[in-house]
């Protein structure tokens, strides 16, 4: 034995410290984050009086551009409106659905005023709206729905489907005459915004019988990913000549296979999304043009519209956000510009 | 024990040995369940929302699925072993439990025995890959990890079971007597689980096998059946768990579980099973569950973002291992 008893003995309070101490520092983490925002939640009975509203804005996962812009419109709306807080989370992982049921819940159960989210699955998240109704909050999907969609929930949202049989329309008129080859690369399958897309593209494709589909393979939302499917799609289609990409990761993972492959500007690319580096290859000739939604219309409209529901009792009713097809041609005008980098200043809500 | 002690000594010196080894093996619960109890306390004060009985519940079928996988998880790592391959099989079995209710018109019941019917048979090619195969678990449940995955994307043609009737919901959204059926369930499990590792043979053999698999083998206990039926009853559990996770979501989701093994892990360390095998206890990976659960919702109550969520549950984790270390190390000092 290496150690006496008293060494050991005196090691015994120490342990015991440890251990509350861990637990403490947990509990003061947790609260060192939301210190200021308790005493607001503990101020339910002037709330009412000031008119102060407090809304949940929920995207289906944080951290990509696209959300982020959700994000500003929906704060532009709350500054515009005036007295609104707008409190923004969401799950780490769009698959993550049963997530983001506990996270609407926990919402419901905290009593906010209003719940604007975008769902991450359709029939899934269904439960949890009827929960929200039940306990009278009112809903407002931005994004994507649900099914059912209960009368009184409004949605603010692309019309993937459409959008996406315009994109194939798109790259027929890109392409021309003449039988071509040409391949789809999706994001997630089983997710319901990929599986609009791929049955709006399919259906636009099937417009025209000389353009045949000879690939179609997942990014995973990943850009690593998108290229590595590319280049074996190319490597298989050495005659290849157009591409449509179904999402931000999706596009920037094909341009890079094309582009390693030296084949820029032989393929056609059209793309989804508006990411500062689609919008590059957009200007550099890599990418032939791309279907751009209004995420920051979906937040602006998704929190003005329960600002005004709430306060006014207007009546919540949907709206299609719009897509905007942009090219190289029409990227500088003042409306795209208004789309693509949109401010509080200059919203692009019309 | 040094040889010069006095007898008197000696014997005190035993005594307080068997104490602090009683204290080391309860530090890592304790920890977890002092943090636990702190946390929810401090909610009770921070939020006036917390302390509601609607919360409570919400938190406890939030958790289930979790804390069933979680149990499941824990009596695999008690033998050094890991099972990666859960969140895929718990996908499997809610979708496969989804399709025969939509395209077979089974009832929840059988429904049910479906999915768990899934669960026990990835659980025994996972104890064969092991015991027969000899593969090191990681490697085997990894390979069931993407098996499983694919397999669902195949049967499901990457599109979400939907159209099932209302009464699938019961498992994850019912309600008896006003308790959720999803913690009734936890509950049994956990009460069935920690009992069975705890009281009988099999646990003990559990636990043996953790601690030195040759020496259990040469003490006679049939190591390889005994393995592999570890690795069944925790398929059994996976499976349940899924068909849960789906009867709460009223669908079958093909990208259900990605990154569970990670959160069921989690729970199990928190609650003080060690990696090295030999250790850990249902209660204490309930207590870890919990803890995950509560930190999720005490920071939407809190209004703090999700960003922060994630590093307060690394935190935990840190700590939680820490002290598994930390006894480890004090009870090899020993000699």
């Amino acid at each position: 034995m290496a150690h006496t008893t008293t060494s050991r003995r005196a090691r015994k309070p120490l342990l015991r410290a440890q251990a509350v101490l861990a637990a403490v520092a947990a509990t003061a983490l947790l609260s060192a984050c939301g210190g200021v925002e308790v005493r607001d939640g503990g101020d339910g009975a002037t709330k009412e009086a000031s008119g102060q509203l407090k809304l949940a804005v929920v995207p289906k996962a944080v951290g990509a551009d696209y959300w982020n812009t959700v994000k500003a419109g929906a704060e532009c709306a709350a500054q515009r409106a005036g007295d609104v807080t707008v409190q923004w989370d969401g799950v780490t992982a769009e698959t993550d659905v049963e997530g983001q049921v506990n996270l609407i819940q926990n919402f419901v159960t905290k009593k906010v005023d209003g719940i604007v989210y975008a769902a991450t699955d359709s029939s899934a998240l269904a439960p949890a709206t009827d929960q929200a109704l039940a306990a009278k909050i009112p809903v407002a999907m931005i994004d994507s729905g649900t099914s059912p969609q209960p009368s009184g929930v409004p949605l603010f949202a692309t019309d993937n489907r459409a959008s996406a049989t315009e994109a194939a329309k798109l790259l027929a008129k890109e392409l021309g005459p003449g039988n071509h080859d040409v391949a789809l690369v999706e994001f997630q399958p089983g997710s319901q915004t990929n599986t609009e897309r791929v049955d709006g593209f399919k259906a636009g494709l099937a417009q025209f019988p000389n353009l045949k589909l000879v690939g179609q393979q997942p990014s995973r939302s990943d850009v690593n990913e998108a290229r590595r499917v590319t280049e074996n799609i190319l490597t298989a289609n050495p005659n290849l000549k157009g591409i449509f990409a179904a999402n931000e990761p999706s596009v920037l993972g094909a341009a890079q296979a094309i582009k390693a492959a030296g084949k820029s500007g032989k393929v056609v690319i059209i793309g989804w999304d508006a990411a500062p580096d689609e919008v590059a290859g957009l200007r550099s000739g890599q990418i032939s043009a791309l279907v751009v939604q209004n995420p920051f219309k979906m937040g602006y409209f998704g929190v003005d519209k329960m600002v005004k529901h709430l306060r006014d009792k207007a009546p919540l009713a949907s709206a299609d956000t719009g897509v905007t097809f942009v090219t190289k041609e029409n990227i500088d005008s003042a409306e795209i510009k208004a789309v693509l980098e949109p401010s509080c200043a200059n919203p692009p809500v019309q | 024990m040094s040889t010069v002690e006095a007898p008197a000594d000696a014997q005190r010196g035993e005594l307080s040995d068997w104490l602090r080894e009683r204290i080391s093996h309860a530090v890592s619960e304790f920890t977890a369940a002092t943090a636990l109890v702190v946390l929810f306390v401090a909610l009770t004060f921070a939020s006036p929302y917390f302390l509601t009985t609607d919360n409570l519940f919400n938190i406890g079928a939030q958790t289930a699925v979790i804390a069933i996988i979680a149990t499941a998880q824990t009596m695999v790592i008690i033998t050094k072993g890991i099972d990666l391959s859960v969140g895929s099989v718990a996908a499997l079995a809610g979708v496969l439990g989804a399709m025969v209710v939509r395209d077979l018109g089974f009832p929840l019941w059988a429904a049910t025995a479906v999915a768990i019917g899934v669960g026990a048979l990835a659980g025994l090619l996972n104890g064969l890959l092991v015991t027969a195969a000899r593969i090191p678990p990681f490697i085997a449940t990894l390979g069931t990890m993407s098996v499983g995955r694919g397999l669902v994307f195949i049967i499901t043609g990457a599109v979400g079971v939907y159209g099932l009737p209302r009464s699938f919901q019961l498992l994850g959204n019912g309600e008896i007597m006003g308790i959720p059926f999803a913690v009734v369930i936890t509950v049994l499990v956990a009460v069935g689980v920690a009992f069975l590792l705890s009281q009988t043979r099999f646990g003990q053999y559990t636990y043996a096998m953790g601690s030195n698999l040759e020496a259990a083998r040469r003490s006679g206990i049939r190591v390889g059946r005994h393995l592999t039926g570890v690795y069944v009853l925790a398929g059994v559990l996976v499976g349940l768990g899924g068909m849960i996770a789906a009867s709460r979501v009223n669908s079958g989701q093909p990208n259900y579980g990605i990154s569970l093994e990670l959160d069921v892990i989690a729970a199990a360390v928190i609650g003080g099973a060690s990696l090295f095998g030999g250790q850990g206890r249902i209660v204490g990976t309930i207590i870890g569950a919990f803890l995950i659960a509560l930190v999720r919702n005490g920071a939407v109550l809190l209004d703090i973002s999700i960003h922060y969520q994630q590093v307060i549950v690394g935190v935990i984790i840190w700590a939680a291992v820490y002290f598994d270390q930390y006894r480890r190390r004090r009870l090899e000092s020993r000699g």
